[in-house]
């Protein structure tokens, strides 16, 4: 994917939230925007035969990695034509058949489950890898110590990708954890840890390539930290409580706007071109949001489906 | 005089075993401390040896059969041609020594 | 050990058997667990499966039952058809994260795009090990929609419930019993699945119906070959399965027979007792119900205590005595 191709990625993940924020019937949402660069550069390292699991804030990780916005839309929105017939929603959408293994709303919830993933996927030779993509709130549990220790051991073919926006909904990160930097917890399993500017998504691309060359290659797992900024509170059930002038800060660390610097600089994007960029991706959102309001709302018949 | 090699025991948490194989067969002598057979629990092989000689004359219990501890699987006697008695006449216990493996 | 052909197994055997004629017809057939490898399992229920199928199959796993649960998940999820061994039942508990919020809800979660055929199997109860390692907490996995709970309580079941365990499309926890290991029976020539859902009734009697499982069944047993000198007799329903409960079963029993008495090693509060007697009643209507469980108390290591904390057979017998009086007493 071309440097354009990023930047309107990250842009679709943005306007779709936008689009999902102005409407009534959003719910209980955790929104990406500001972390768009995570999934996106993740993603552009991963090939269709691999799979992706994210945590709950899956908007971005679903988006980047390619499944289409109106079924992402029906789902958050309780629609017959989500990916998981509306009963999911945002906390566990999964499309397997477009590598998106899926989100899973408990913190640290997906790690062994990914391992097992991992594990699946190279004994039936898939040839595939797998990616999931966490927050630094799951970086005090259990689970990410005893899923880097059966990765690490099997030499599993599994990328940790921690989404460290610095939060686990109102205790900072410097409380949470003891370790300096959650890239520290990979080295003592001997696991091949990379840290990066999760706002920078050329970076996180770049990482994520190489960590993911050695995951593939049969190396074992990698590790990649990504600081990151959410620009919502933690979720729309939740106060903001950063000051308007450390929001000012965040803001001015947009991942979206920083590519846009870095083209503009280079002579490849000008304003008028970037603004259509932006009206594609407003008007994408629409139809994705149009799609979902189409869509038939769930049957509570459905709730005798699936369940064995 | 003609003896009942039992299954020996009290053995912790066993009922019954399973013959797993004689080291001998009708005719052979045993000296004291020689292997004559071993047994399988659900975890273990017991290994039951003569406590003092005696010749094996019949097998009761076969490789692959199964017996309650203090049944008997086997007659003993002190020579070779002693006839034997009818299979339910009882025999006095012929002396093991068993270890649990 | 030996183990094919038909004849007399030992419990452990009669798993070791099922699991390997899985294994070499389905690929997809692996064993995470602790001590599952070289060791061949806490109880020999694995013995042979390493040295036949290798490392790649069958996998010793940290201590750590969140993983091996997780990762078991998470590998069925994704193709495989894992067998999970927790040792000790208590041990469940680290597990349940992985196996009740993910495994159990994911058929449902994703709309039926995925699901996770992995089988927990597990042993519960008490023998002298203390009390974080003596409890049966089977009724706590029947509330939990999307799993399935077994438990043989027989080599011939042992062997029929995990074959059909690991046909299963969706998670089912297998629970076994420590004083079963020790328990030898037939195993059928051509042995087949147990089908899951389907209680049995071991012994037939017109006076009391006693619906139990596991290492109970052996309890009520002992009691019902002390009742019937005095005349009563007992009819058992080895329920087999925990969830699907097979109602139909023991309410057809209790329709003749007219009482009933649940028994468990478990708590009796929210217990498979409670489930079994509510429903029952509301197949067969009036009826004399009785429960026995294990006292309100955890389960000590100490002999005298643990053996007087759990149902004895001196217990079943009086508690069918007083169901029988109470019938008797009926207007």
């Amino acid at each position: 994917m071309d440097r354009r191709a990023l930047l309107a990625s990250m842009l679709a993940i943005r306007a779709f939230e936008d689009a999902l924020a102005a409407h009534s019937d959003a719910g209980f949402q955790l929104y990406s925007s500001g972390e768009e660069a995570v999934a996106v550069g993740v993603c552009e390292a991963l090939r269709p035969v691999d799979q992706l699991l994210s945590s709950g804030r899956s908007i971005g990780p679903a988006l980047a990695r390619g499944l289409d916005p109106g079924v992402v839309m029906a789902e958050l929105l309780g629609r017959a034509d989500g990916p998981c017939k509306g009963k999911g929603g945002r906390g566990h959408l999964a499309q397997p058949g477009a590598g998106f293994f899926g989100a899973h709303a408990v913190v640290g919830g997906n790690l062994t489950i990914a391992a097992g993933v991992a594990l699946a996927m190279r004994m039936q030779r898939a040839g595939g890898i797998v990616a999931c993509i966490f927050g630094d709130g799951a970086c005090g549990s259990g689970a990410l110590h005893e899923t880097m220790n059966i990765a690490a051991l099997w030499k599993l073919p599994l990328l940790l990708v921690c989404d460290d926006n610095g939060w686990s909904i109102s205790t900072p990160r410097e409380a949470a954890l003891a370790a300096r930097s959650p890239a520290d917890l990979a080295a003592p399993f001997g696991i091949r840890a990379a840290s990066v500017d999760g706002m920078d998504v050329l970076a996180v691309r770049d990482a994520a390539a190489a960590l993911v060359a050695h995951v593939r290659g049969g190396a074992g797992p990698a590790f990649l930290v990504c600081d990151a900024e959410r620009f919502s509170s933690h979720s729309t059930a939740t106060r903001e409580l950063r000051s308007p002038a450390a929001m000012d800060a965040v803001r001015a660390r947009c991942p979206i706007q920083r590519l846009l610097r870095t083209l503009r600089d280079a002579g490849a994007l000008d304003d008028a071109a970037f603004a259509a960029m932006e009206r594609d991706a407003g008007e994408a959102a629409a139809r994705a949001l149009a799609f979902a309001e189409r869509s038939p709302p769930t049957g509570v018949d459905e709730i005798g489906r699936d369940v064995d | 005089m003609i003896y009942a090699l039992a299954v020996p025991g009290p053995i912790e948490d066993v009922e019954e075993l399973r013959v797993l194989q004689w080291h001998g067969e009708p005719g052979t002598r045993f000296e004291a401390g020689e292997l004559v057979v071993e047994l399988e629990t659900h975890k273990a092989v017991v290994e039951v040896r003569a406590a003092r000689p005696g010749v094996l004359r019949a097998i009761l219990c076969p490789a692959g059969d199964w017996q309650a501890v203090g049944r008997t699987l086997a007659l003993i006697g002190d020579d070779a041609d002693e006839p034997l008695p009818a299979p339910d006449a009882a025999g006095a216990p012929f002396e093991v020594a068993f270890e649990v493996t | 050990m030996s183990t094919e052909g038909a004849g007399k197994v030992f419990f452990a055997e009669a798993i070791a058997r099922a699991l390997r004629e899985s294994m070499e017809r389905d690929p997809r057939v692996v064993i995470l667990g602790q001590d599952v490898g070289r060791f061949g399992g806490a109880y020999r229920e694995f013995a042979g499966l390493h040295a036949r199928f290798g490392d790649e199959r069958v996998r010793d796993m940290p201590v750590a039952e969140a993983s091996m649960v997780g990762v078991g998940v998470g590998a069925a999820a994704a193709g495989l058809r894992p067998l999970v061994s927790i040792t000790y039942m208590d041990f469940v508990t680290l597990g349940l994260d992985p196996l009740v919020n993910y495994g159990a809800k994911l058929r449902y979660k994703t709309g039926g795009q995925l699901a996770a055929p992995v089988v927990v199997k597990t042993t519960a109860g008490a023998k002298g090990q203390g009390v974080a390692h003596s409890q049966s907490l089977e009724a706590w996995l029947v509330g939990v929609a999307g799993l399935k709970v077994v438990a043989p309580s027989t080599p011939s079941d042992a062997y029929g419930l995990m074959l059909a365990a690991l046909a299963e499309d969706g998670p089912v926890v297998y629970v076994d019993h420590k004083r079963l290991f020790p328990t030898a029976g037939e195993l059928a020539h051509a042995p087949a699945p147990v089908p899951i859902g389907r209680a049995l009734v071991r012994r037939s009697g017109g006076d009391v119906t006693i619906a139990t499982h596991s290492y109970m069944c052996r309890v009520a047993d002992a009691a019902a070959d002390r009742l019937s000198a005095e005349g009563i007799d007992c009819e058992i329903v080895d329920l087999r399965t925990l969830w699907p409960l097979d109602v139909a079963t023991v309410a057809a029993s209790v329709a003749r027979t007219g009482a009933l008495l649940t028994l468990e090693e478990g708590q009796l509060a929210c217990g498979i007792g409670a489930e079994v007697a509510f429903r029952v009643r509301e197949e067969v209507g009036r009826m004399r119900v009785s429960r026995l469980g294990a006292a309100r108390a955890p389960v000590s290591g100490n002999p005298r205590l643990e053996a007087a904390t759990l149902p004895r057979a001196d217990d079943v017998v009086a508690a069918v005595r007083r169901l029988i009086d109470a019938k008797a007493n009926e207007p």
